[in-house]
């Protein structure tokens, strides 16, 4: 480790920085807004961690959001890894005592949030969707979904530093400040033989995001079921393209578990929570699972032949129908109004 | 060659896809209460219990399958048995109830560890009442074997035994040594068809049940869920339904009206 770090008593907030590639996650933006909203509460300063090998631009471009960044550079940073990642945390953890560590709720962090939590002798609560801090003790409180999405919960920890994942698109984006926090280089010391899961490939599917959609048309089981119903709705976002800039063909978990859709595209609990301008949910019934993944989105139009399907509790726009009628009508109008 | 000792971890909980209404809120006592559904596996634990019978299928092997609760319902956790579980453990006492994920993953990293050898301990990704998703990994952390999340197939070879993960872009081939703990997601598969017949037969099949005190456990170390409010979790919007003649007509209509309220 590099240099003396000045411990607080209120300590810090860590966010942890999501990386695509190069570039910050969008979600990482959101984890420093829920951060800064923790940091304001408890008088304390927002950090942000940046976990890689050479992180210098992304630390650069960072440090607008945060007080201070801490920059965790390693050559077996290079690539995710949940030991070496869990281990540099905690070594970080060790020596700036943080109040909290704030961790987007993403595959990765799945594993490395319990193990990091673990290692430290605490819980975690995952996915939450608020987080405040109770009055009196200090203790934090994290409100998450539970029972897919039937209820809310509101945990509370009581011994810090306190580890949370939270949710995409929970949170607004932060804006970026006038003045730039301090870039702290921190070398971990990791040892290549602690290595037990060793990565063989990578396999990279059909690359999409719908994080980044703001129009997306999405298929259920309604769709699973008819001949060439994909087709129809390819046609549906091939027209939405000139209404919104980006649109993608969403899926509910039914056409992932066939194999119909990757499961990048799969929209709910275990896929992608979106927030786009426009949702239109296609013979999906609406089970809480993936209605929890859709709260956030400006309008909701739903095409079912079921009037009593759960889907139109949550739509703006209901069209009780056969999606296979329904949709080359709503293709072609579409195509008359651009 | 040594018998593979395979280990799945399977949570009962109050049916997910039962009707929304089956499912009330004690909001006095933090108590989810369902009504008129019955338990079930959790279904990401039957795709766990399923990724272990295809490992047995293909390579032999021995298939234990354990549930810990203060009251377990055991007509529907033989369940696993008549899918083709050779063992099932149900870990029941008082001292197990409303328990955290830490302390869960404890009670089972104990039992498993009383069981002696294991090659792979299986769990679903997360259990359908509270999705937390995080006490398989931390029994691999207690027993101290590696863990791997978020599998669509496990296979065993013999260098390991080797994992598809998913990842944001697709999944990764992971190869893992054992013994070592996987957590399944549903992309791995379905439960296999079970008969009536195959759940008649296991009816009288003798499951093991042991308390706190049969495994060498610190009562004191166990915590429950502090929950400080639980309320229904509302979306509800005001749905507009288009009117029209045909369905055409609807989609038609669709179009105007999202124009209309400028969506589009």
């Amino acid at each position: 480790m590099k240099r003396e770090i000045q411990k607080q008593d209120n300590g810090k907030v860590l966010v942890i920085v999501e990386r695509e590639g190069q570039e910050i996650a969008p979600i990482t933006l959101e984890l420093l807004q829920a951060g800064r909203e923790l940091a304001d509460q408890i008088g304390s300063i927002l950090c942000s961690v940046v976990i890689g090998d050479n992180n210098n631009d992304l630390a650069e471009d960072i440090s607008q959001y945060s007080d201070e960044v801490y920059s965790l550079d390693h050559p077996l940073l290079a690539s995710f890894d949940p030991e070496f990642y869990t281990s540099s945390l905690n070594q970080l953890c060790q020596l700036v005592n943080p109040t909290a560590i704030l961790l987007g709720h993403t595959l990765n962090n799945q594993n490395v949030a319990p193990k990091l939590a673990y290692k430290m002798g605490r819980e975690v609560i995952t996915d939450c969707i608020q987080l405040a801090i109770e009055g009196g003790t200090g203790h934090i409180l994290c409100s998450k979904p539970v029972y897919g999405a039937k209820f809310i919960a509101t945990f509370k920890l009581e011994k810090k530093p306190y580890v949370v994942t939270l949710r995409s698109k929970a949170w607004e984006p932060i804006i970026p400040r006038t003045t730039k926090g301090e870039v702290i280089h921190i070398a971990p010391v990791l040892k290549e033989a602690s290595v037990k899961v060793e990565c063989m490939e990578e396999i990279r599917e059909e690359s999409i995001s719908l994080y980044k959609a703001d129009a997306i048309v999405s298929a259920g089981r309604g769709v699973k079921n008819a001949e060439g119903g994909l087709s129809e709705l390819t046609g549906l976002v091939e027209v939405l393209g000139s209404y919104f800039s980006r649109v993608e063909l969403g899926a509910s978990r039914p056409l992932v578990d066939a194999h119909l859709v990757p499961s990048s595209r799969q929209v709910g609990l275990t896929g992608e929570k979106v927030a786009p301008e426009l949702y239109i949910a296609i013979g999906i019934s609406g089970s809480l699972q993936h209605v929890t993944g859709i709260l956030r989105a400006k309008k909701i139009v739903a095409i079912n032949t079921d009037p009593e399907a759960n889907i139109f509790t949550v739509a703006d726009y209901g069209v009780i129908g056969d999606f296979e009628e329904v949709v080359p009508a709503l293709i072609k109008k579409l195509e008359e109004l651009q | 060659m040594k018998l593979l000792q395979i280990v799945v971890c399977i949570k009962q909980v109050p049916d997910p896809e039962g009707p929304v209404d089956a499912f009330t809120v004690d909001s006095e006592a933090k108590k989810v209460i369902p009504v008129g559904i019955p338990p079930v596996i959790n279904p990401f634990d039957e795709n766990a219990l399923e990724a272990a019978l295809r490992i047995k299928d293909t390579f032999g092997g021995k298939v234990t399958a354990i549930s810990m609760g203060e009251k377990l319902a055991q007509p529907v956790l033989r369940k696993a048995l008549a899918a083709g579980a050779d063992e099932l453990i149900l870990l029941v006492d008082q001292h197990f109830k409303d328990l955290d994920s830490y302390s869960t993953a404890y009670v089972l990293s104990k039992a498993i560890g009383k069981m002696g050898t294991y090659d792979l301990i299986i769990t679903g990704r997360q259990a359908g009442d509270w999705d937390f998703g995080v006490t398989g990994l931390l029994i691999a952390e207690m027993l101290q074997i590696p863990g791997v999340n978020l599998a669509q197939k496990v296979e065993m070879r013999d260098d390991g035994i080797w994992v598809e993960k998913l990842t944001r872009h697709g999944y990764e081939l992971v190869k893992v040594p054992k013994p070592a703990l996987i957590t399944v997601s549903n992309e791995l598969g379905e439960l296999r068809y079970i008969s009536i017949r195959a759940l008649q037969s296991v009816r009288e099949k003798s499951v093991n049940v042991y308390r706190a005190e049969d495994l060498d456990l610190d009562i004191q170390r166990l915590t429950t869920r502090k929950i400080v409010t639980l309320s229904a979790f509302h979306g509800q919007r005001e749905c507009r339904f288009i009117e029209g003649d045909s369905h055409q007509q609807k989609g038609e209509n669709l179009a105007l009206k999202l124009r209309e309220d400028r969506v589009i």
